[in-house]
């Protein structure tokens, strides 16, 4: 078992799933039908593609690693008790540990449109936030054609700060994948990742047939008046 | 025999991996590696010492992470001496024959600085300084600082080197495939910057196997007149059946490796997934070949954290604009503290095209020291150009030179003794290319031939501070020619002997040439263009001159630097039409009633450039205050109530509050005619607390608050609770507003209500951000939670 590597994964634009442009408006506030974007602000939405679309750089490092249970609870390489993780986690054989970032540029470019358009910002913002999610599925969807081949299903991906799973978990998930070696992504004292469009979660890996979305779902998130909720169908 | 005397004339080979042969021998995931030099000392001694058989002449002590962040003070000591010992340990017991060296390994701290991380740069340098210190102290060779992601922390580690060791410094950083750092700097950039901060050894190591590498290889062996190191890994790692595979074989890497030396890479090694045996067989390769010398390259490049501007053949722009001298905008906006305003200055030079940006901003009854720094900072932390610190405050100059991410232009020094003995030591240490001024103690001579002389003393004083001639550019002063005729012609003439026979880059704030005159641009156009053909290398100058413009492109398709004449096709257009004839030409008619309502509509929709038209056009006959109050506050109005009916979404408010600032532009520059009047609904400071650096929720705020008519103090990010309430105090303000994004900010915004309460018992404070909730914001002590910007406005407007 290879237990002990970190692996890197840098995809290629032309690798991540195209982005998708309702859910960039969905982030950036925009719950009104498409339809009624005027002629300006399309454009606008237009030259800020255009001006972003090669700042990404996409890049993934992760750990795979048997997961032993101890009384009903997941034994994890960092500790952490969270009822919803163990949930979550539930007949799992083994987890993967990862962290996933779209790179600083897009950070930069959010700054510098703040001193000159926000709406620009806003819409930059949002559009980082999609490719990262976007990245996250893109990354999950391998893992999991990957371990098809060996019979194993994954679960969803859960990351610190979802449901009772602390935002403490960070600093060790930090140690553990290396972050900042491998992909470049550190941890500041308020528990807050740069580049900020970054993602650390874990999934879980089941030997068992087991069918789950690597779209993210809101079900489980308690805040009910969050205007980015999806309805679930 | 020392490690640089030993370098000159031979290959330097490194050690290989660390990481992936501890994790064999037992290191579990998460598990700090630095402690095994205490726990498994014989382990760690045994890796060091196989190494060195295979023929490393440096190893680097197992200290990758050994810093105050990771250690207690006690432990860390500890840890580096103990690592230090493993290291002597393996060089006395191994077999080899060759030089052998210890390095004090450094690697980066672990944490993002400032403006895209928390930390300090300040205190990155006294991080790095206690190991650098321990290290030393413990008698290693040389100082190892590698797999540095960005630049600025490279050079925290640097000077924490520099000041706290007399050792030699190799420095190493981590390329990703973009071929540039994780935070952007570029080979080159790399290059510039440390060259100028005097290391010893530069190149890149980890991230990458030696294949991928190539592009970055060959940048610095273009540039570096420095010795190249180069630590590739052994390739990705892959999971092949379980187990871990990298990519590139000993064999292979040791082909490629010895490709490097032929190439001019002086000092190899390996990283992660590399051994004993990558180095056995690399050494074997490349101990047959004869090392290419080391030489000087004589490139004058000065930098930023993405990318190097290179002096050659091109003329260099460098924006003039960012400076108070003569401009009552300006010298407001220092007194206010308005770094928006400068940096507005800054990107507009941008857009123009200069590529570098002098920065001044002396003004006698501010703090000159903290005003450069801060404003350095924040331009840095949104535009990439290389900046040119322009000051006479040496204390202001060291400062803003030391946390200046890259290789800065200084401005200036001149001939005058106590003035080089002032300024070449800071270039020594930071690094800079330095505008040198011909004049001395007796002034600015009237021939060229003593500015020449001036020159030379400037060169041989330079010299003996070990700053090269690379580093200098001659400024030979342009004078108005309305006071002496003859005075173009002397800076002409010494500009041409500086370039052509002294060999050396030149700058001139050219329009100086016209003081005193009228239609000063088109004189100015011209001398720029007689300076060019006579050799003049960079300007100082005003990008929003057309006919400085002209020339540059001009001269650029004339002397044939610019291919198929691209850059003069693409970019002339603008400069074609002189001022004159700009006006507008509108289609949309002054006819009252309908412009207004048509400005009604502009900003509704969000159409900023026909606000801005608009308005320009109303307020040839109506009062400012009435456009305000009859057109863009019920146009808000309208936004805001869609808003809160959710029939506009928040990037239609935006647009829309975007078009409103375009028409409040017009109106607060006609308003600074007649001061008395105002539209101020009064003031509100905003911030994000301490420790949270989301600002995109905050800035939409101030926005909004802006354009409903309230004066907006905006405090920035990761602000203090004290500067909160100083700022409050200081503007007597009775709104403040805070924001937080993060549960673990939430206390620092709980504090600074504390504070405020203390300190300022009748502000109302409004608070916001994606965790709080009512009964949050009520639990820490809130007047007000608004969800949103129009929130804040609606109960701002009741607080009057």
């Amino acid at each position: 078992m290879n237990e002990n590597t970190v692996f890197v994964k840098n995809y290629r634009e032309n690798e991540i799933l195209p982005a998708a442009e309702s859910e960039i408006w969905r982030y950036a506030g925009f719950l009104g039908n498409q339809n009624e974007i005027n002629a300006e602000l399309s454009q606008t939405f237009e030259n800020v593609k255009n001006e972003i679309k090669d700042l990404f750089s996409y890049k993934v490092c992760y750990r795979r690693t048997e997961l032993l249970w101890e009384q009903g609870e997941p034994v994890l390489p960092f500790c952490v008790h969270s009822k919803a993780l163990a949930k979550l986690l539930e007949g799992c054989g083994e987890i993967i540990v990862f962290s996933a970032t779209v790179g600083l540029s897009i950070d930069r470019y959010i700054a510098k449109q703040q001193r000159i358009s926000p709406v620009k910002a806003l819409l930059a913002n949002a559009y980082g936030a999609e490719r990262i999610e976007n990245l996250c599925d893109t990354f999950c969807g391998d893992i999991k054609n990957q371990l098809q081949n060996e019979n194993k299903y994954i679960t969803r991906r859960f990351s610190p700060g979802y449901s009772d799973f602390p935002l403490e978990s960070q600093t060790e998930m930090f140690a553990l994948l290396d972050c900042n070696r491998k992909i470049g992504v550190s941890l500041n004292e308020s528990l807050l990742m740069s580049p900020s469009k970054s993602v650390t979660a874990i999934m879980g890996i089941k030997y068992e047939k087991y069918s789950s979305s690597v779209k993210q779902k809101c079900g489980d998130c308690k805040k009910t008046d969050c205007i980015f909720r999806k309805q679930e169908k | 025999m020392t490690v640089l005397d030993y370098m000159k004339n031979n290959f330097v080979f490194l050690d290989g991996g660390m990481g992936t042969l501890l994790q064999k021998q037992g290191l579990l995931p998460g598990e700090l590696p630095e402690r095994w030099n205490i726990t498994h000392a014989d382990k760690i001694t045994d890796i060091h010492r196989q190494y060195f058989d295979a023929g490393s002449n440096i190893v680097n002590t197992n200290t990758f992470g050994a810093n105050c962040l990771k250690f207690s003070e006690e432990e860390l000591e500890e840890i580096i001496e103990s690592a230090v010992k493993n290291a002597k340990k393996a060089r006395e017991t191994s077999n080899g024959t060759q030089e052998k060296f210890i390095a004090l390994d450094i690697g980066p701290l672990g944490r993002l600085l400032k403006p895209y991380g928390d930390f300090d740069f300040d205190e990155a340098v006294e991080c790095y300084a206690k190991t650098v210190k321990i290290g030393a102290e413990c008698g290693v060779d040389l100082i190892f600082i590698e797999t540095m992601n960005d630049s600025l922390d490279t050079k925290a580690a640097v000077l924490a080197a520099k000041e706290n060791a007399d050792l030699p410094i190799f420095v190493s950083n981590a390329y990703g495939e973009d071929g540039c750092l994780m935070t952007g700097a570029s080979p080159a950039a790399m290059v510039a910057m440390l060259e100028g901060l005097g290391v010893q050894a530069i190149g890149a190591n980890c991230s990458l196997g030696p294949a991928e590498l190539r592009s970055v290889v060959s940048e610095y062996l273009k540039y570096s007149s420095l010795p190249v190191l180069l630590k590739p890994n052994a390739g990705l790692p892959k999971s092949v059946d379980g187990q871990t595979v990298y990519g590139v074989l000993p064999e292979e890497f040791s082909d490629l490796m010895e490709n490097y030396a032929r190439d001019g890479i002086r000092i190899l090694g390996g990283c992660c997934g590399t051994n004993p045996e990558y180095i056995s067989k690399t050494v074997q390769r490349v101990k047959k070949i004869t090392p290419k010398p080391v030489t000087d390259k004589n490139v004058t490049m000065v930098s930023s954290y993405t990318h190097a501007v290179e002096f050659d053949q091109v003329p260099v722009l460098i924006g003039e604009r960012i400076n108070p001298t003569g401009k009552k905008l300006f010298k407001e906006a220092l007194r206010n503290n308005d770094i928006g305003y400068i940096l507005n200055e800054g990107l507009k030079q941008q857009e123009k095209g200069v590529h570098i940006l002098d920065v001044n901003v002396g003004l006698p009854e501010i703090d000159e020291e903290e005003m450069l720094q801060k404003v350095c900072f924040e331009l840095q932390s949104i535009i990439d150009l290389p900046l040119q610190i322009d000051t006479t405050n040496i204390n202001a100059m060291e400062k803003a030179l030391r946390h200046y991410n890259g290789k800065a232009m200084i401005n200036s020094v001149n001939g005058k003794e106590e003035n080089m003995r002032e300024i070449f030591p800071l270039v020594k240490k930071y690094g800079g290319l330095v505008v040198c001024l011909t004049l001395d103690e007796d002034g600015i001579p009237d021939t060229a031939e003593k500015r020449v002389e001036i020159a030379k003393k400037i060169i041989d004083t330079a010299k003996e501070y070990g700053i090269p001639k690379k580093d200098l550019i001659f400024d030979t002063l342009a004078m108005t020619v309305s006071a002496d005729n003859k005075s173009a012609v002397a800076t002409l003439k010494s500009l041409n002997t500086i370039k052509n026979e002294l060999k050396c880059h030149t700058s001139l704030g050219v329009s100086n040439v016209s003081f005193g005159l009228p239609h000063r641009d088109i004189l100015n156009g011209a001398f720029f263009t007689l300076a060019l053909e006579n050799g003049l290398s960079a300007a100082i100058m005003n990008p929003n001159s057309n006919e400085m413009m002209k020339s540059y492109y001009s001269f650029k398709a004339l002397k044939g630097l610019d291919e198929n004449c691209s850059d003069f096709i693409e970019n002339i257009e603008k400069y074609a039409v002189s001022e004159a004839s700009v006006t507008s030409n509108s289609s949309v008619s002054s006819n009252l009633p309908d412009a207004q309502s048509e400005l009604q509509r502009a900003v509704v929709k969000g159409l900023k450039d026909k606000a801005a038209e608009i308005t320009s056009l109303l307020l040839e006959n109506t009062e400012p205050l009435s456009i305000v109050n009859t057109q863009i506050i019920p146009a808000l109005d309208i936004v805001g109530k869609g808003f809160e009916n959710k029939t506009m979404y928040l990037p239609q408010l935006l647009m829309s509050a975007e078009a409103a600032s375009a028409a409040f532009e017009k109106i607060k520059s006609k308003l600074k005619e007649k001061p008395a009047e105002t539209v101020s609904k009064g003031k509100f400071v905003i911030a994000t607390v301490k420790g949270d650096i989301h600002d995109i929720g905050k800035n939409i705020v101030k926005l909004i608050m802006e354009n409903y008519g309230f004066e907006v103090y905006d405090l920035g990010k990761d602000v203090a609770p004290e500067k909160i309430v100083e700022e409050a105090l200081r503007t007597n303000t009775k709104l403040v507003g805070l924001s937080a994004l993060m549960t673990t900010t939430v206390p620092s915004m709980e504090e600074t209500i504390k504070q405020l309460r203390e300190k300022a018992p009748d502000v109302k404070v409004i608070v916001g951000g994606a965790v709080l909730t009512k009964e949050y914001a009520d639990s820490i002590g809130a007047d007000f939670y608004a969800k949103d910007a129009m929130e804040t406005v609606r109960y701002s407007l009741q607080q009057k």
